[in-house]
């Protein structure tokens, strides 16, 4: 790793190639947001959006995560460290949010029918 | 050992060709012992002004209708006392959320973790400082910002904060909100303070984690780790890991406070009467997720050092090895990984559905597995052996029980039923002191006599060990015995006044006339004789010990002070006979630590070793062969 | 003494320590921002559909911002590819290249500060919104601060024991002559005549004012130890009263006042100015009408409509809401399946944009709207919101009374969920950005010595600062869709 005659046309390449990824990623999230044509589901940003959306960026965040972090080929002890921390991580989310779901009474429904006064315009 | 002591004394001579100026030495050092000393001195200070704190709440639950004695004429307390002297609300209130706060997050953790962690963990694994020296001493002083933040926030025209050490919103986000210039009130000093003593945190985490794993000297496998290091590991993942979201809920508190936002404030908030000027929609809860994702696992911060500390001090007095090493060490390893997933159980009565509550009530019983696991090994170390009552071993055995029965009491609150009951009682306060007040620090007390010889030369003297000793134990359960009772009973732990105004619940009888509790407490002056003891009079009971617990630690103050210069010179470098690498160093341990470079030939504890020459066999002392071949090649220098 | 292990890796772990230790604050890191993205996920999930605040949609907020995102996430890539191609020309022992490089990486940083800068003025100064009693809120620009209430102040009284009164920062003009004219003894017709003066008196009476309520505590509790059971009452003169010489301008901040009348001004802290009410109401350039929080049957009576009295206005709303209906029915009716109430409830039908007042043509307006209907709305409107930008004079202002407010503010954190946590991730990404641009800097202008030193030591720093670098644009690559987009 440390000698200096290594040859680093080759990561060069394969940086430059991730680099031009990650450029088509982002103009795919916004073609992914602006253009009907890619809209899931029922009209306007919906669940299946965001999940396309959030895929294009994790795939994205792993290119950078993987190739420019060199995680390809990393010590096993930072895999460790990074593993428990992405386990905390999700704990937090998930728990926090489960803990929100499950309340011990109903919240109060707010909504009101609406079909019916809106029907009425028409 | 003569050897070795030689070629200390010509090494140590070496060390003196450079003599660096007194303030890069003792001020702006960056020699781990130094700032492990800083460390342990302002933590000190701050667990004497927290616990000052903690008796002028005493006086007011105590006697709610008598003027506070001696403090009423200084000029800080006339503004903040009522005009007949006695305590406010505010200020009962204010004294409560900084008391918690400051002996927390200024006492004992930089007491446990930066200070002993600090002095002792390079030393044990035979690293010659912190892998990053300088990152230390800017973790000691922002740790010495955020405290003299906190500090300055008493003086200001708001006070310090004021909604207790978990600074709940939406109460934390409005309180002072009327002030003019909201940056200088206490309660948004207090997230300051706070900000800056995670960053000190997080900066100590790094440095601790990344010095155990890559500064190990020649030998010290993973398993020849002492049970210290082991703990302070696990202590730096739990900082590491879980201090983040809580800086982010002081910093989205911040922007509630000063930017306006509504991270925590529910649409439609009125405060006193008023519609809240705010646009809402954020939500109490999720204050308390990141609060207690962190505050629990500061529990562990808290007890693990102070259990480390004991684990090394019993095997060293009892001459026999720590029972059940492994075990403790992957003990503390799935106590670290379940410390993260049980935080909820503060929150059972936040309306939780069942699931959760489930969920972590299981997680929480969980972890009282390894818990159990670790102090029964310490119990199981001390069985058949011919113990030393020395000072620091009176502490760690001590430590044990009150741990005990901190940890036990804790059981019913894992359960949300009896914890709907429990929920802001004393009972609460009484569990969570006894592990730790009389359980971690203890844990400390014993660390500090047990390595004063180590960082000074000189031995504390054993007669005021024993002065200090034996009344901080008879009045540390004198404090939160009767807090279990009161707690039961019903008492809420944030009444000012004692609980006076629950006719019901104070007039209880804890005990009847002339039996021994009650001669006690006549003995006490605390009830007329003849009269029963009712629930309210423990509330003296509990503040005559808290107020002699300090007079208890008068001998102590002498005997650290006194010592350093007075106490009897150390007979060689290991005045203990232990065997963990701290002692292989000079007495004090010069810049660099070691003489030589150290070599970790066995376990850290080889006591009483079959056909030995003596009753231990230190790590630093054997045959080359028994190094292994798994190890690093000696350090480039 | 030297630390072991700091250039060369340790055998057993294979890491040296700086990469150990960047990886453990990374760790850090990935809490910190996994903490707030938890938040985000709470917040958003926990919008109660009709009380809290809508959750906009990305683009709904950003429509002319979006080319904003989505260049700072350009820059951050490339700014990333550089700092890798500048440690791989430390590698390749090659100076000048590692040089060029870091620059570039630092220009990017720059230029991404600047690019925010942008958004966050545009947001802070460009983008206000009304929410009325009723929960209806126009959305738009107030002009020339009407926010503030102008107010001419005659005589101000405040209390000794808090900090500075707050009316002090709200003086427009020349700071006016304070008579003292009610005070603690002996200060009765003191001048002030500048805000220093008047802040020195200040904070000199505060500690008079504490020093004899001190006193008087004393002598309380004397009498009371004497035996004396009811002893004369503290008395402490703890607030004051001042004149002005001549009357002066205010322009309140109405997040400092609890209320006013005609002749008052109250604040939080407990002052008070005294004097006249010159105007109040706010003056309302309305882009858009948001109707989400208001019960459809009860759109028709809104208090919109009662400020706004303009019936081509109140037109164009219900038309564009009947034609996203339309459009919602095309999709859902087919399908079997009601329109989802959230979708009632929602931005597409119930936040529309407005035009009134000015000389605008019907036409382009219907234009608009049709055009609307093919696509998404709140996207299209946004761009036209944008087109607009280019010419204010087309609108005409309303005036909107006081106590019709509820809630007012720009987009800035305090508007709602979104904009706090858009401000405060964005924010805290922004300190990360320049933290990390400052230290690659440090290498780049300081590291020549440390090159020919060591310049495995120097790779190793840059690799260090890297990680930290790419941290920073992994961040970003999901800041931007969660704000901007979706």
């Amino acid at each position: 790793m440390a000698e200096s005659t290594h040859d680093w046309s080759k990561h060069k390449r394969s940086y430059m190639i991730v680099c031009g990824a990650l450029f088509v990623g982002t103009v795919l999230t916004l073609a992914l947001a602006k253009i009907h044509a890619f809209d899931v589901g029922p009209p306007g940003p919906t669940a299946g959006d965001y999940v396309m959306g959030l895929s294009v960026a994790v795939a994205k965040s792993s290119l950078v995560a993987l190739i420019f972090m060199h995680l390809n080929h990393e010590k096993s002890l930072i895999y460790k460290i990074l593993l428990f921390t992405f386990l905390f991580f999700v704990g937090l989310m998930v728990l926090t949010i489960f803990a929100d779901l499950d309340p011990i009474v109903e919240q109060y429904d707010t909504l009101q029918t609406t079909h019916g006064a809106l029907t009425e315009k028409q | 050992m003569s050897a070795t002591a030689t070629e200390h004394a010509e090494h140590a001579h070496d060390e003196h060709h450079h003599e660096d100026p007194f303030w890069k030495k003792y001020i702006f050092s960056t020699d781990h012992k130094v700032i492990g000393i800083q460390y342990g001195f302002t933590s000190l200070v701050f667990l004497a002004f927290g616990f000052f704190l903690m008796m002028v709440m005493r006086w007011s639950i105590a006697y709610p209708d008598r003027a506070v004695p001696l403090l009423a004429d200084l000029p800080w307390f006339q503004a903040w006392l009522d005009d007949g002297g006695k305590v406010t609300g505010d200020l009962y209130n204010m004294f409560g959320a900084m008391h918690g706060t400051i002996m927390v997050f200024l006492g004992i953790v930089p007491l446990a973790f930066g200070a002993f962690g600090n002095y002792v963990t390079p030393l044990q694994i035979g690293a010659p400082d912190m892998a990053f020296p300088r990152l230390n001493m800017a973790s000691y002083w922002l740790y010495l910002l955020g405290g003299a933040l906190m500090f300055v926030s008493f003086f200001l025209p708001s006070g310090a904060a004021k909604a207790g050490w978990t600074n709940y919103s939406p109460l934390a986000t409005t309180t002072d909100i009327h002030y003019g210039d909201l940056f200088w009130t206490g309660q948004t000093q207090w997230l300051v303070g706070m900000a800056l003593l995670i960053s000190s945190s997080l900066l100590g985490a790094v440095n601790f984690i990344c010095t155990i794993i890559n500064l190990r000297c020649r030998g010290m496998t993973w398993m020849r780790l002492p049970f210290f290091v082991w703990a302070m590991l696990v202590t730096g993942f739990l900082l590491l890991l879980a201090f983040p979201p809580l800086e982010v809920a002081a910093i989205m508190q911040l922007m509630d406070r000063m930017a306006g936002t509504s991270f925590f404030i529910p649409t439609g908030l009125n405060v006193s009467g008023m519609s809240f000027d705010a646009a809402g929609g954020g939500s109490p809860l999720l204050y308390q997720h990141l609060f207690w994702f962190l505050a629990h696992p500061e529990v562990y911060v808290l007890i693990l050092p102070a259990i480390a500390i004991v684990a090394e001090i019993i095997p060293c007095n009892t001459r026999k090895p720590l029972w059940g090493y492994k075990t403790m060490v992957y003990a503390v390893m799935v106590l670290g990984f379940l410390a993260f997933i049980v935080w909820a159980h503060h929150m059972y009565i936040t309306g939780m559905g069942p699931a959760v509550s489930t969920f972590f009530q299981t997680t929480t019983v969980l972890i009282s597995v390894p818990s159990v696991i670790l102090v029964t090994s310490l119990l199981i170390s001390m069985w058949g052996g011919s113990i030393r009552f020395t000072v620091p071993m009176l502490f760690a055995t001590a430590f044990i029980p009150m741990f005990g029965i901190g940890g036990l009491t804790g059981l019913p609150l894992a359960f949300s039923l009896p914890d709907l009951h429990l929920h802001d009682t004393y009972y609460v306060i009484g569990h969570f002191h006894y592990v730790v007040a009389p359980g971690t620090i203890f844990g400390l007390f014993a660390g500090i006599y047990h390595w004063f010889p180590k960082i000074t030369g000189r031995m504390m003297s054993t007669k005021l060990g024993h002065l200090h000793f034996w009344p901080s134990l008879l009045f540390m359960n004198g404090i939160f015995a009767p807090m279990f009772f009161q707690g039961m009973a019903g008492f809420h732990r944030r009444a000012f006044d004692g609980g006076k105004a629950y006719e019901q619940i104070s007039n209880q009888i804890f005990a009847e006339p002339n039996t021994f509790i009650a001669n006690i407490c006549e003995l006490l002056h605390v009830i007329p004789a003849d009269a029963p003891v009712r629930m309210i009079d423990l509330n003296i009971v509990t503040s005559g010990s808290a107020w002699l617990l300090a007079v208890a630690q008068v001998p102590f103050i002498i005997n650290l002070f006194i010592s350093v210069f007075k106490g009897d010179k150390v007979k060689n470098d290991n005045p203990w006979d232990a065997t963990t690498l701290e002692w292989a160093t000079p007495t004090p341990p010069p810049h660099g630590n070691f003489a030589s470079e150290p070599v970790a030939y066995r376990g850290p504890y080889e006591y009483s070793v079959p056909d030995a020459d003596e009753d231990f066999s230190p790590q630093f002392e054997g045959e080359a062969a028994t190094v292994g071949d798994s190890e690093p090649e000696p350090a480039a220098h | 003494m030297e630390i072991p292990y700091e250039v060369t890796p340790r055998r057993d772990t294979g890491l040296y320590n700086a990469k150990l230790g960047v990886w453990l604050f990374l760790a850090s890191e990935v809490m910190l921002f996994g903490g707030l993205f938890s938040g985000y996920v709470f917040l958003r999930l926990g919008v109660q559909e009709g009380v809290d605040n809508p959750w906009p949609w990305g683009y709904n907020v950003h429509g002319p911002y979006v080319w904003a995102g989505f260049i700072n996430t350009l820059v951050l890539i490339f700014s990333s590819v550089g700092v890798v191609f500048a440690w791989v020309a430390l590698k390749e022992r090659n100076w000048k290249a590692y040089q060029t490089w870091m620059y570039i990486v630092v220009a990017c940083a720059v230029a991404f500060m600047c690019i925010k800068t942008i958004e966050y003025k545009s947001k802070l100064t460009e983008h206000h919104g009304i929410k009325f009693q009723d929960n209806s809120v126009i959305e738009g620009k107030i002009l020339d601060q009407t926010d503030k209430i102008r107010f001419e102040g005659k005589e101000v009284s405040m209390s000794l024991q808090s900090a500075l009164p707050a009316f002090l920062k709200d003086i427009d003009g020349d700071f006016p002559t304070f008579t003292v004219k009610e005070g603690p003894e002996g200060t009765e017709g003191t001048e002030l005549n500048s805000y220093s003066d008047l802040k020195s008196w200040y904070l000199k009476q505060r500690r008079e004012a504490s020093s004899s309520l001190a006193e008087e505590r004393k002598r309380y509790r004397s009498e009371l130890d004497a035996g004396n059971a009811n002893p004369t009452p503290v008395s402490v003169v703890t607030s004051a009263t001042l004149t002005a010489g001549e009357p002066f301008k205010l322009h309140g901040n109405p997040r400092k006042i609890v209320g006013h009348s005609d002749s008052a001004l109250n604040y939080k802290d407990g002052s008070k100015v005294e004097g006249m009410l010159i105007d109040d109401t706010v003056k309302f350039e309305i882009h858009q009408v948001d109707m989400q929080l208001v019960l459809p049957q009860k759109q028709k009576d809104s208090m919109v409509w009662e400020v706004v009295d303009d019936d081509s206005v109140k037109k164009q709303f219900f038309e564009a809401q009947a034609k996203m209906y339309k459009e919602m029915r095309d999709y859902y009716e087919p399908r079997g399946e009601m329109i989802p109430e959230k979708m009632l409830r929602g931005h597409k039908l119930n936040l529309q944009k407005v035009h009134m007042g000015g000389h605008h043509d019907e036409e382009h307006h219907a234009e608009a709207n049709v055009h609307k209907s093919e696509s998404k709305p709140s996207a299209e409107g946004a761009a036209e919101e944008a087109h607009d930008d280019h010419g204010h004079g087309e609108h005409a202002y309303i005036e909107v009374p006081r106590e019709k407010i509820k809630f007012m503010g720009n987009h800035g954190p305090r508007y709602g969920n979104y904009y706090a946590i858009y401000f405060t991730m964005t924010a805290l990404h922004g300190l990360h950005v320049i933290g990390g641009a400052l230290v690659l800097l440090f290498f780049t202008v300081f590291g020549k010595k440390l090159y020919l030193k060591n310049p495995e030591h120097l790779a190793n720093r840059v690799e260090v600062g890297g990680l930290f670098w790419h941290f920073v644009d992994l961040i970003w690559i999901f800041l931007f869709p969660i704000f901007y987009l979706f």
